[in-house]
């Protein structure tokens, strides 16, 4: 009757001895195809099974006889340790059975008390596995939409500054250098008022992408409001950032978005500022770059302006 | 509120039992670790699950700390939890301390497959003693150094409001390694286990 329901389990059940021979296996590990071969039984576990992690699967079998207490695999850490397919191809991405399997202890000889078998058994957890993995999969996704601008798929106003902020405390705390770009298309009213806002929404899709094609993998760049923009430079001193802003002006200049029958042509007024010690905060430094851009507003726009202490 | 108060044989009983369980598991660890182990004399107390994650955060702090747990179920409805915390900067030998090959095994592999040998040498040897036989889960990584200990624990909500708790340090010097185990019998558990250590008191 025991090894009826043995026979029935959804588990796979194998026996080996304690030199790792194959004593028994049930009906649900007869689904591996190394089970189907005739005279399996008396083989060693690990030349029935080449699949087995042998190093690290005898020393956690030597754990089960020698401490007398199970040992365990999860698919967390190992996805499978018998390569078998499962019962969901079709409905799971998964291409073979996850896994989590205990080593248990068996003392056969009641009169001795030793470990002289291990049970194998092998749980089918491609369920668990294929759902963690998907919502793995979806919190990322959601981290990534959290921190991103719906319109230009750039850094939104919020992680822009989460990442200022870090950004500044570093070159504070280890001394290096950090630049910021903050810069505003020029007269962004009048694009709207003329073509109509979906035109406005091309330029700054367009405008986002080319800048973003300009940048290096450190930098971030976020929109900070309706059509203005920040660049934050780490490990670049004025100049650099002087250079890199005059570039983006320019080609910015000779930049023209399509929009219907219609070519529109803009220009930005940017503003630099680099972090040196007289700066106290990372709103202070914001300021100074937002003062810097407003003299390129000022001075007659399609312009950088550097911000000098005074 | 359950009124649950451990007498001073109680604890005395269950101290005992707990240092030849310590002595056991000190002694197999030795034969597969080949090398020692040595266990620092448990702590015992009765804890609220209110007070939990705040005792917790006192211990570690800000460390960078990686959680782990493993259930387990005896007879006579003796059940509960093993915690195992491990430091970061006290975990970079335990490959070699289990006799694996370099590279052979994932750092949080090492961490479930270490805990789960402390917890089931202890636990066996502790059922040993009292007659029972003890099963247990696969131990699993709670919350890694990446997330608080203590916001970890304050997220769930617990349904026991008292545990009997023992408290374990590990620690193989040759390869400056430690951690610390946190056995936790919950709720109507405690009072399955009182009544295992009158039994015993009585026939002593």
């Amino acid at each position: 009757m025991h090894s009826l329901v043995v026979e029935s389990l959804n588990t796979g059940v194998i026996l080996v001895d304690a030199d790792y021979n194959l004593v028994y296996f049930n009906h649900f590990m007869q689904s591996h195809p190394a089970l189907k071969s005739p005279d399996i039984l008396g083989k060693n576990l690990f030349s029935v099974f080449p699949e087995l992690p042998k190093s690290w699967m005898t020393r956690k079998l030597q754990s089960v006889v020698m401490l007398d207490s199970p040992a365990f695999s999860s698919w967390e850490q190992r996805q499978y340790l018998f390569k078998m397919q499962h019962t969901r191809p079709i409905t799971t991405s998964n291409e073979f059975m996850a896994q989590n399997i205990s080593m248990l202890p068996i003392k056969s000889d009641k009169t001795k008390n030793e470990v002289d078998h291990i049970c194998i058994t092998v749980e089918d957890a491609t369920d668990v596995c294929f759902y963690q993995e998907k919502l793995k999969l979806t919190l990322a996704e959601l981290e990534r939409s959290n921190r991103t601008d719906g319109l230009t798929q750039i850094a939104n106003r919020r992680y822009w500054e989460e990442r200022f902020n870090t950004a500044f405390l570093s070159a504070v705390r280890y001394n290096e250098e950090l630049s910021l770009i903050l810069f505003d298309l020029d007269k962004f009213k009048i694009i709207n008022d003329k073509f109509g806002h979906q035109a406005g929404d091309k330029v700054l899709i367009e405008s986002a992408a080319l800048i973003q094609s300009m940048l290096r993998q450190h930098d971030v760049f976020g929109r900070y409001g309706g059509e203005e923009f920040a660049i934050l430079l780490p490990n670049t001193g004025l100049r650099g950032a002087y250079e890199l802003a005059e570039r983006i002006r320019v080609a910015f200049e000779n930049q023209i978005v399509e929009y219907k029958s219609f070519n529109i042509a803009a220009t930005l007024s940017l503003g630099v500022v680099s972090y040196h010690s007289g700066i106290r905060n990372y709103d202070d430094m914001l300021t100074r770059a937002d003062m810097a851009l407003y003299e390129s507003k000022r001075s007659g726009r399609n312009k950088t302006t550097v911000y000098q202490a005074s | 509120m359950i009124e649950i108060t451990i007498t001073e044989e109680q604890r005395d009983c269950l101290q005992e039992l707990i240092n030849v369980a310590m002595g056991r598991a000190s002694d197999k660890l030795a034969r597969y670790l080949e090398t020692f182990v040595h266990l620092q004399v448990p702590h015992i107390e009765l804890v609220s699950s209110s007070e939990l994650p705040q005792a917790f955060a006192e211990t570690y702090g800000d460390d960078s700390v990686t959680l782990l747990s493993q259930g387990f179920y005896g007879q006579d409805g003796i059940t509960g939890e093993t915690l195992l915390i491990y430091r970061a900067d006290h975990t970079k030998n335990i490959a070699n301390i289990l006799g694996y090959e370099p590279d052979e095994v994932s750092e949080m592999e090492q961490l479930t497959d270490i805990s789960s040998i402390l917890t089931t040498t202890f636990l066996n040897g502790l059922a040993e003693q009292i007659d029972n036989q003890i099963a247990y889960s696969a131990p699993r990584v709670i919350s890694s150094s990446e997330t608080s200990i203590e916001k970890h624990l304050q997220d769930l909500s617990f349904n026991w409001e008292l545990a009997l708790k023992v408290a374990i340090s590990y620690q193989v010097t040759d390869y400056e390694f430690n951690c610390d185990m946190v056995l936790l019998i919950p709720g109507v558990a405690i009072e399955n286990i009182q009544q295992v250590l009158d039994q015993i008191l009585e026939e002593y």
